[in-house]
């Protein structure tokens, strides 16, 4: 019965990937959309049962379907483990993207690719669940692979859109950003293919069970050098620096995309990845304390660039790294529990404010600028609410879902002593609370700064936003299950509770959080909620320019990777491999060509001439002889 | 008191005379005498050596040599009559039908 | 049937023969005719395999030469077994797809004879028959480029022949003196490649005769730096040349450092772990850099391919039974993927006689179906898992870490800048507004084009999902072959370096 579940579960969103694609190339159909929308409840249904039935028993559900690699003693089956960490991830990408797969039937609306959508969003979901749900490092990778490729096709939905220069559209055009994302994410992947063939060397398997039970007979140095292949194979996928550029072009794609893969889901598999493999990183401090000061850098890192940049849906993808800068904080720290907490509120949040997005940019005919927006809550009232509780989330004020995560993570950053990141961490909440104010405030606040003769923003259709309401709900909710949520995934992972020490100063260090999250608040509140007033003087600054332009990073990597890379591929062609490779074998040729042409002239035809190379030849062979001779 | 080695440069001075004559000569005629003059100076050296040695085997193939020698002429003389008659001469330097 | 292999290697030649007498126009109907019933024995070949018996089946001996030991010598392994199932296949559907009508009936004679001589590499156990038919395929291909090719054809095809021609035959000096030394310490004289395995050479004369074999197939294959033949056979080729070139003749050169070298000269090939290494990994970086600067979408496939051929060449020098058997699955892999990207390519080349990229763009929107198709074979191409790209490639870099793990980070990187170049040509080619009005109209796949190319598809798939029927009986043959080397091996190096499988069931 359970076993079924599974199967359910993992395969309904791809029945519904394949029945959406059967429509791929006809025209707009909506049942399509509710076709695959319902398949990807049946998924929920199936994952909330399995979540239930693995919560009372408090058995892992485990099934193999059947072999897929072997080769020499490597076995590679397609199996499948349902226990407390998996089932929470099945349960939050189902949940998740039964919202984001609703919403899309009223986003992509006038798309002429409806039908092609739902087929990409579904494939994506399918190797999603594989991905979390695998029970070896392989069948990991598969679903690792899955959901970069469905990132690309979405990404690059709107592939027909052109290339513009990097000063107009950052991130170029869809199919640049697409080709991008995947490109970086193969980068990653290699580290992450290097791990599994260390694990396997090593262990002699790929199973997870194996593997995790045979950590303790490893050496430091193995498992340290797994570790880090398998945190870089997670960097590239949670998009942590200097992997991170492709994150905000990925914006190019739909926005509920951006929702469920840039957000939700697809991102977080490099956290789920280290708290999956958590006797591994437990087992090499030195790695686990680089992910977390590497995390609580791009936490920072991304949140000040998320301070001064005017795309509505680049600040949200900032805010998704700096988040999840907070997870890997979280997990390098080993509270594994509290970094998988944070990710499901943050799943249900971030998802929540794409789609909030998504509907504002619905409203102003896809403009993004929040410059150009302002006073869109009499317009969009629910919307206002959704961001609103959204942010309200993000920026960790109490009773919302991102309080009890984040102020966890705090509090975890202090207990281990390691103050700087601590403060750094308290530091990044009150720029979150900031920046996320500063959009909401700049979109729904003020008067309209865009022309209204033209545009007439309205709500987005009332299913969709019914169809948003669960992630408010969660967003709102989540915290209260903290404790429920403990109790449930310690029992597989290590658990994880704050010293005594901390235990007494928690009010402290909770009041000082919310005073930087208010503070942020209220410092937007003071700049933004009354309208935009531009302060050339400081666009103009120098650190403002920095920020504005993601450190100049993007163009560092085309300036000093893309642009050399191209040159030299051209070099190696025309240079190298058409005037030394190729030139020498055609030298040799031409060579042979010549001394045939050469010696021709012997053939004058004259015996006298003969004569002469005969005995020319009769007194070589004779000296040689004669040589040899006196050599022997 | 003549020696071997008194045959055996005699010997080489009239090869390398005969050698020189294939080689400068232009007319097929002389050079028909040229190789009877190295021929014969190999003949000469085949006694000798054979003398030397108290072999019999080398003033046979002497012998032999000549024989063959006298054939050869009469063959190559054939031929280079039916050539004159062809071509009108026995200049080598006019005769590069074969060149390549 | 006993000899279901000589109806395999001849039944395409008789045919081929008899395709003298066909009318003309039905000439095409008749080659796929005969194909398709040469590629149903070799289906029915595989159905009678006893994928559990690690050595050759369906063995043939007829003594040609009793004295010199030269014989007519067949049988397949689990090994070969494959890439003749890929050779029938890829004819049969090269034909299926073909659009040339210029001397029609030429091309599907010479099709068919080259089929027999690619089938005859294969099966043959016996190095003079292996020879003969080795050097037979040059001719029907020298024939294909030089006759039906692109403008440069003539130079093309002749540097293709001379180039492999001049590799062949030093691998020929190689076969007659392992031959003599076979004699020298047996007193028999034999030509069998079975009778050369059981020879236990001595280091230096192993290292000779590697050498030699080594030039035969690394021409071949095509290796650094010997590969510049390749992109001017392929840029000239016309499509159903560069199929076949791509899918199964290529694979001659990795075939045969799998069936000569590796078990006739272990110690040897030990010791050449580094050099060949390194070679396959500049095959692999530098090559994937020339195909990003391609313009020619032809020539990129064309320069991948030496990049893959890269990845095969470093798997079978893993010396463990996880890189062999991925590097001989890789080559399957290859065969289809490659052959399929070039008759992707001879789609769009039909309808617009050009294969220069920036002709294109934005070509997704107007020929959806074949984008789609294009799409899923990039995607084996770089290797994406439950596509039939990945099992090969991944075992192969699994295979090579034991041996060394920095040259596999190196040789890994073709999963990197493989995605570069290929997703460089999707993007210029498909992606983008349509910008040249020549494409506006272009017609999506015809039938006759979706039909020759969707089993293509549904391989990729399959083989990447489950490819364990395919895998199982490469993988016994290559774990008895490496337990095999690992008993004949003489020095210690070697003896250590090559790692006998654990589930190893012998037999070989």
């Amino acid at each position: 019965m359970m076993e079924n579940l599974v199967y359910i579960a993992l395969f309904a969103p791809f029945a519904g990937s394949l029945f959406s694609a059967l429509f791929g190339m006809s025209p707009k159909q909506t049942f399509v959309g509710i076709v695959a929308s319902s398949l990807l409840f049946i998924s929920f249904a199936a994952s909330a049962t399995l979540a239930y039935h693995v919560y009372s028993t408090g058995a892992a559900v485990h099934v193999t379907m059947m072999e897929w690699i072997s080769a020499g003693d490597l076995t590679i089956p397609f199996g499948f483990l349902v226990d407390q960490v998996s089932v929470t991830m099945m349960t939050v990408v189902t949940l998740v993207s039964t919202v984001v797969h609703i919403y899309s039937i009223g986003y992509m609306d006038h798309d002429k690719s409806f039908n092609r959508f739902f087929s990409y969003l579904s494939a994506f979901v399918f190797s999603m669940m594989i991905l979390v749900m695998s029970d070896n490092f392989a069948g990991l990778f598969i679903g690792w692979e899955g959901v970069g490729v469905c990132s690309w096709l979405l990404i690059g939905f709107w592939y027909h859109k052109a290339d513009q220069p990097r000063e107009e559209n950052p991130s170029i055009s869809p199919s640049w950003a697409a080709n991008e994302a995947f490109i970086v994410n193969r980068i990653a992947d290699l580290g992450m293919l290097v791990g599994l063939f260390i694990i396997y060397w090593n262990v002699g398997s790929l199973q997870y069970d194996v593997v995790f039970a045979a950590v303790p007979e490893l050496s430091g140095s193995v498992l340290n050098a797994a570790a880090l292949a398998l945190f870089i194979g997670a960097m590239g996928k949670s998009a942590q620096f200097p992997l991170h550029t492709w994150l905000t072009d990925a914006m190019e794609g739909p926005t509920p995309v951006s929702a469920l893969i840039h957000a939700a889901t697809m991102v977080t598999a490099g956290v789920f990845l280290v708290i999956r493999a958590n006797p591994i990183f437990s087992a090499t401090p030195e790695v686990s304390f680089f992910i977390a000061a590497l995390g609580t850098f791009v936490a920072l890192f991304a949140a000040s660039m998320a301070l001064v940049n005017r795309d509505l849906k680049r600040i949200i993808a900032f805010s998704t790294l700096s988040q999840l800068g907070y997870m890997f904080a979280a997990a390098g720290l080993g509270a594994y529990w509290i970094a998988l907490f944070h990710l499901a509120a943050h799943a249900f949040f971030k998802a929540l404010l794409f789609l909030g997005a998504g509907n504002v940019m619905h409203a102003m005919d896809g403009e993004l600028d929040i410059f150009k927006m302002g006073g869109l809550k009499k317009a969009m009232n629910w919307t206002y609410i959704y961001m609103g509780v959204a942010s309200l989330a993000l920026a960790g004020i109490p009773v919302f879902a991102g309080f009890f995560s984040k102020d966890a993570i705090i509090e975890t950053a202090f207990n281990e002593g390691t103050y700087v990141l601590w403060a750094i961490l308290v530091l990044t909440a009150g720029m979150t609370a900031f920046y996320s104010f500063r959009q909401v405030f700049l979109t729904f606040h003020g008067k309209a700064r865009y022309d209204e003769s033209t545009l007439h923003p309205h709500e987005m259709y009332k299913f969709v936003l019914i169809a948003m309401s669960p992630l408010a709900l969660l967003a709102v909710i989540a915290g209260f299950f903290m404790g429920g949520f403990q109790t449930f995934v310690t029992k597989l992972l290590p658990d994880y509770v704050m010293s005594d020490h901390t235990h007494h100063l928690i009010w402290v260090l909770t009041a000082v959080v919310l005073v930087f999250a208010v503070g942020g608040i209220w410092l937007a509140y003071k700049k933004y909620a009354n309208g935009l007033k531009r302060d050339e003087e400081l666009e103009n600054s120098f650190i403002y320019k920095l920020l504005a332009n993601q450190y100049y990073i993007p163009q560092f990597y085309e300036e000093f990777i893309t642009k050399p890379y191209a040159m030299l591929s051209e070099h190696m062609w025309k240079d190298v491999d058409m005037k030394i490779v190729d030139a020498t074998v055609d030298g040799i040729a031409k060579f042979l060509y010549k001394s045939g042409d050469g010696t021709r002239k012997m053939q004058t035809g004259n015996l006298s001439n003969y004569l002469n190379w005969m005995a020319l030849g009769s007194v070589l062979l004779l000296v040689v002889a004669a040589i040899s001779a006196m050599l022997s | 008191m003549i020696g071997l080695s008194h045959y055996l440069i005699v010997s080489a001075l009239i090869f390398s005379i005969g050698l020189m004559g294939v080689l400068r000569r232009r007319n097929l005629l002389m050079l028909f005498f040229a190789t009877e003059v190295m021929l014969n100076a190999v003949n000469i050296a085949f006694a000798a050596i054979s003398h030397y040695y108290n072999d019999l085997t080398g003033q046979m193939f002497a012998f032999f040599i000549i024989a063959i020698a006298a054939s050869e002429v009469a063959v190559g003389l054939g031929l280079l009559i039916v050539l004159y008659k062809k071509y009108g001469s026995l200049d080598l330097d006019d005769l590069a039908s074969m060149k390549g | 049937m006993d000899n279901i292999l000589s109806v395999l290697v001849f039944f395409p030649a008789i045919a081929g023969l008899l395709g003298f007498v066909v009318n003309k126009d039905s000439a095409r109907a008749y080659g796929i005719t005969v194909a398709a019933i040469e590629f149903f024995l070799s289906l029915w070949l595989w159905l009678s395999f006893d994928s559990s018996n690690a050595g050759m089946q369906f063995v043939e001996l007829i003594p040609l030469i009793p004295d010199m030991g030269i014989g007519y010598y067949v049988g397949v392994d689990g090994i070969s077994l494959f890439i003749i199932l890929m050779a029938t296949l890829m004819t049969l559907i090269g034909m299926m797809s073909m659009t040339i009508t210029k001397n029609i009936k030429n091309m599907i004679i010479t099709l068919l004879f080259l089929e027999m001589t690619m089938i005859g590499v294969f099966v043959a156990l016996d190095a003079i028959i292996f020879y003969l038919f080795w050097e037979l395929s040059l001719v029907p291909m020298l024939y294909i480029i030089g006759a039906w090719g692109g403008p440069l054809r003539v130079y093309a095809s002749v540097k293709f022949f001379l180039y492999t021609f001049t590799g062949s035959l030093i691998m020929l000096v190689g076969m007659l003196f392992m031959a003599y030394v076979y004699h020298n310490l047996t007193g028999v004289w034999s030509f069998a490649i079975t009778d050369w395995y059981s020879l236990v050479l001595p280091v230096n004369y192993q290292l000779w005769l590697f050498a030699a074999f080594f030039f035969g197939f690394a021409i071949k294959v095509p290796m650094f730096p010997f590969h510049t033949w390749l992109p001017y056979a392929h840029g000239q080729a016309p499509t159903i040349g560069s199929v076949i070139l791509a899918a199964v003749l290529l694979k001659m050169g990795t075939y045969g450092f799998v069936r000569f070298s590796l078990p006739m000269f272990p110690d040897a090939s030990v010791m050449m772990i580094t050099p060949i290494a390194i070679l396959a990994i500049i095959m692999i970086i530098y090559t994937a850099m020339v195909a990003y600067a391609q313009k020619d979408i032809k020539q990129v496939i064309a320069y991948s391919s030496v990049s893959h051929m890269g990845i095969i060449m470093l798997g079978i020098f893993a010396m463990n039974a996880e890189g062999i058997s991925g590097s001989v699955f890789q080559m399957l892999s290859h065969g289809i993927v490659s052959g399929a990207l070039f008759m992707l390519v001879g789609v769009i080349y039909d309808r617009r006689h050009t294969k220069l990229m920036s002709e294109f763009g934005g070509l997704a929107s107007v020929m959806p179906k074949y984008a789609v198709i294009f799409g899923i074979m990039l995607m084996a191409s770089v290797g994406l898992p439950l596509t039939i790209g990945f099992v090969g490639e991944f075992l192969v870099l699994l295979g090579f870490y034991q041996v060394s793990p920095i040259m596999t980070i190196l040789a890994g990187t073709s999963i990197i800048i493989g995605a570069i170049y290929m997703l460089a040509v999707y993007k210029k080619t498909f992606f983008g507004p349509v910008t040249n009005e020549a494409n506006k109209t272009l017609k999506d796949l015809d039938s006759k084009e979706t039909w020759s190319l969707i089993p293509l598809v549904l391989i990729v798939i399959w083989l990447g999902v489950y490819p364990k029927p395919v895998l199982e009986p490469i993988d016994n043959s290559v774990k008895a072959m490496v337990s095999f080397m690992h008993e004949k091996a003489i020095t210690q190096e070697a003896k250590d370096m090559i790692k006998v499988a654990k589930t190893d069931k012998g037999g070989f």
